[in-house]
């Protein structure tokens, strides 16, 4: 949590940079300066008296990193040429995170270098409306920073098509983005396809798909353990009353676990004869594309784009397997 | 809706009778607003859960998986064409092994180790037959999922290779046919088990049969394309419609060996095609007296054979009903009528080839082989009867 002083610094800065709005290329300047002796005083002075032009490894050290990890963050800012770190800085800082986490986001995410503090700021509230609190923000930030880096309407349309066309309730909503915040970058058209899959294909609803973190998986991991299990006679697919003949695993059971226990415990096969099928899985559905793709292409002319586009606006077929 | 279409009549050759069927009432499955409810293939399969899951138990799960996926397929080398070795060095280039070949490698490089002086690789022969080297059959490695092209004609017109399942080799590399040897081939359509008898080169006369018409032309097509002219013209080789079961008392005592490849409920068609599916509901009667069918083969079969010759049995189905069962009984009826026959043990066969195929553990009388997903081969039952008077 933020000490009392580092806030008082915070508001200092911040006077400070709106007085003087820090040139850039002075910016650059200071960057440029020889880093290799971080000694506080000596390579401030030589640059001209300007206080926005002091965000420099000094600066850093009083927000409360530490010496190794100020130079890194100098390294990182310096390469990409960010004009405006402090802010976005400033921003995590109240956010609540610590220094180190800081620097694990800047890393992880360097894109984040060319973003503007009051664009990560509108991010994050939008975040907040979405329903992730504190904790929750916190952690997906430093999970998976590239989430700052995504538009909010992309964030938005996310979120509108998992409520409207895949009826997640909304807290369901905040929990798939606190647990798969990679959704979010996912293209539209295959997120909707994997619910259907999961939905009509395997009969599973939604309140265990978000237990089970389904979205994390890719398409192909879903398809390869459920198909492996089916195939085996261990899964089977609700009918219309939700009855089934064998007594099923759960979701969660299934893909949350690591690759060996699913083998051990659920579906009892070695790892070959795994590797295996999900190599004939994965060719048996490109034959099927491909053999849809043609089917399609025998009607009048559409465009030459990806047949992926003209497969996925057909949706998810139920009889097919 | 169908249009309508003036009526005309089709000709449906049920049995021995002729039925005439109104064009309208024939189901035409591409004009069906719905599928069937309950396809067989499900009916199949669930057949087959019930069943298996007790016969098989913990090897069920992964038999059924390697079922429901696609097959493997092994390359029979045409040793008639011209090409023969070069299209076996271009398949080999390729990544497959001739799993019969590369066994007799490692066979004879190891009987060579285990004594100085000379020694006679068809050793005890009674004992451990030798397999017939002239039958080659590439398949690619195990987990290895690439597939054959299909072949094409030589310069004679001949095709390089017949694929099949690799493991239909294994019923004639159990037959062991030594040089001079009759062969009949009770129920030999299409043609595979045919062929690969033919491979070896040692058959003086063949007489392939199978009870469908259709069948028997097809049969006859196939060894037209792998069969230089010659050969089909040397009197070698006879080709007829009969029922098998009448062919017992009247070719008695005639051959050396009997090849008795009975129709069966064919486990892995089953699962997966639903045209002319064993089980459908029309073909209930006809599956429900398959044992009993088998049975009256097997024995026009052990009738057929010299005294001394050897019968091989086998079936693509893992049920008991169909396979131990048939042979125990087929044993007690031969008995019967005075004809003594005795179960010939394949364990050699088994050793040879446990690295290509899996194998199922401790049958009461022959031998299965499994699908698994790395070697998706089967299911074969084969069973090896010698007759003694």
């Amino acid at each position: 949590m933020v000490t009392h002083a580092c806030r008082r610094q915070i508001v200092r800065w911040i006077w400070r940079w709106s007085v003087c709005p820090m040139d850039a290329s002075r910016g650059h300047m200071s960057f440029c300066s020889t880093r290799q002796e971080h000694h506080q005083s000596s390579h401030t002075r030589q640059v001209p008296q300007r206080p926005g032009a002091q965000l420099n490894v000094r600066s850093l050290l009083e927000m409360g990193f530490s010496e190794t990890q100020a130079d890194e963050m100098h390294e990182g800012a310096l390469k990409s040429r960010g004009k405006h770190i402090p802010s976005i800085l400033t921003v995590l800082l109240v956010l609540g995170l610590n220094p180190a986490s800081i620097l694990k986001i800047m890393q992880k995410c360097p894109e984040m270098y060319s973003l503007k503090g009051a664009e990560i700021q509108q991010r994050i509230d939008n975040l907040r409306k979405l329903g992730l609190v504190e904790g929750s923000l916190q952690r997906v930030i430093s999970h998976y920073p590239k989430v700052m880096v995504l538009p909010i309407k992309r964030v938005n349309m996310v979120s509108r098509l998992l409520k409207e066309k895949c009826h997640f309730t909304v807290q369901q909503v905040t929990d798939i983005l606190r647990d798969s915040p990679e959704v979010l970058e996912e293209d539209l058209a295959r997120l909707e396809y994997k619910f259907q899959y999961a939905y009509f294909r395997m009969g599973v609803r939604q309140a265990e798909m978000v237990k089970a973190k389904m979205f994390r998986l890719t398409l192909s991991e879903l398809r390869c353990r459920h198909c492996f299990l089916e195939r085996r006679g261990l899964y089977q697919t609700p009918d219309k009353k939700g009855q089934t003949l064998i007594l099923i695993p759960l979701l969660k059971d299934f893909l949350c676990v690591s690759e060996e226990t699913y083998l051990t415990q659920v579906a009892m096969a070695t790892a070959e004869e795994f590797h295996v099928f999900c190599k004939l899985i994965e060719r048996e559905q490109e034959e099927e594309f491909s053999n849809e793709e043609q089917e399609l292409g025998d009607d009048d002319d559409d465009d030459d784009d990806d047949y992926d586009e003209k497969h996925w606006k057909t949706g998810y077929k139920r009889d097919k397997k | 809706m169908a249009a309508y279409i003036c009526t005309r009549f089709c000709i449906n050759k049920f049995k021995d009778s002729v039925r005439f069927i109104p064009r309208r009432y024939r189901v035409k499955s591409k004009w069906a607003q719905t599928r069937p409810k309950f396809p067989s293939t499900t009916i199949a399969l669930q057949n087959f859960d019930t069943t298996y899951s007790m016969q098989l138990g913990n090897l069920w799960p992964s038999v059924r998986v390697a079922m429901l996926s696609e097959q493997k397929y092994g390359a029979l080398i045409n040793n008639f064409s011209l090409t023969a070795s070069i299209i076996t060095s271009g398949l080999e280039a390729e990544g497959c092994i001739d799993f019969i070949g590369s066994h007799q490698h490692s066979k004879d490089s190891m009987s060579l180790h285990e004594d100085s002086a000379e020694v006679d690789v068809s050793k005890p022969a009674a004992h451990d037959p030798r397999i017939n080297p002239d039958i080659k059959c590439l398949v690619f490695p195990k987990g290895d999922l690439s597939r054959f092209k299909p072949s094409r004609p030589d310069s004679s017109g001949l095709l390089g290779y017949y694929l099949l399942d690799a493991a239909s080799v294994l019923p004639v590399l159990a037959l062991d046919v030594q040089l001079g040897h009759t062969v009949l081939d009770l129920c030999a359509a299409p043609g595979g088990k045919t062929l690969a008898l033919l491979q070896t080169h040692t058959v003086s006369y063949l007489w392939a049969n199978d009870l469908s018409g259709s069948r028997t032309a097809r049969l006859r097509k196939t060894l037209q394309s792998y069969l230089p002219r010659e050969y089909l013209e040397e009197n070698k080789i006879q080709i007829s419609s009969f029922d098998g079961c009448k062919l017992g008392p009247t070719e008695e005592k005639r051959f050396d060996r009997v090849l008795v490849d009975v129709p069966c409920t064919t486990d892995r068609h089953s699962v997966m095609v639903e045209d002319n599916n064993m089980f459908n509901r029309s073909r209930t009667k006809e599956r429900k007296s398959l044992p009993l069918l088998q049975i009256q083969l097997l024995m026009a079969g052990i009738q057929t054979a010299r005294p001394g010759g050897d019968i091989v049995y086998s079936t693509c189905s893992l049920s008991q009903l169909q396979n131990e069962c048939v042979v125990q009984q087929a044993i007690h009826q031969a008995q019967e009528v005075g004809i003594s026959v005795q179960v010939q043990d394949l364990g050699w066969l088994t050793q040879c080839f446990s690295n290509t195929f899996y194998f199922a553990p401790q049958l009461s009388v022959g031998e299965l082989v499994l699908p698994h997903l790395c070697a998706n081969f089967g299911p074969i039952y084969m069973c090896k009867l010698r007759r003694s008077n």
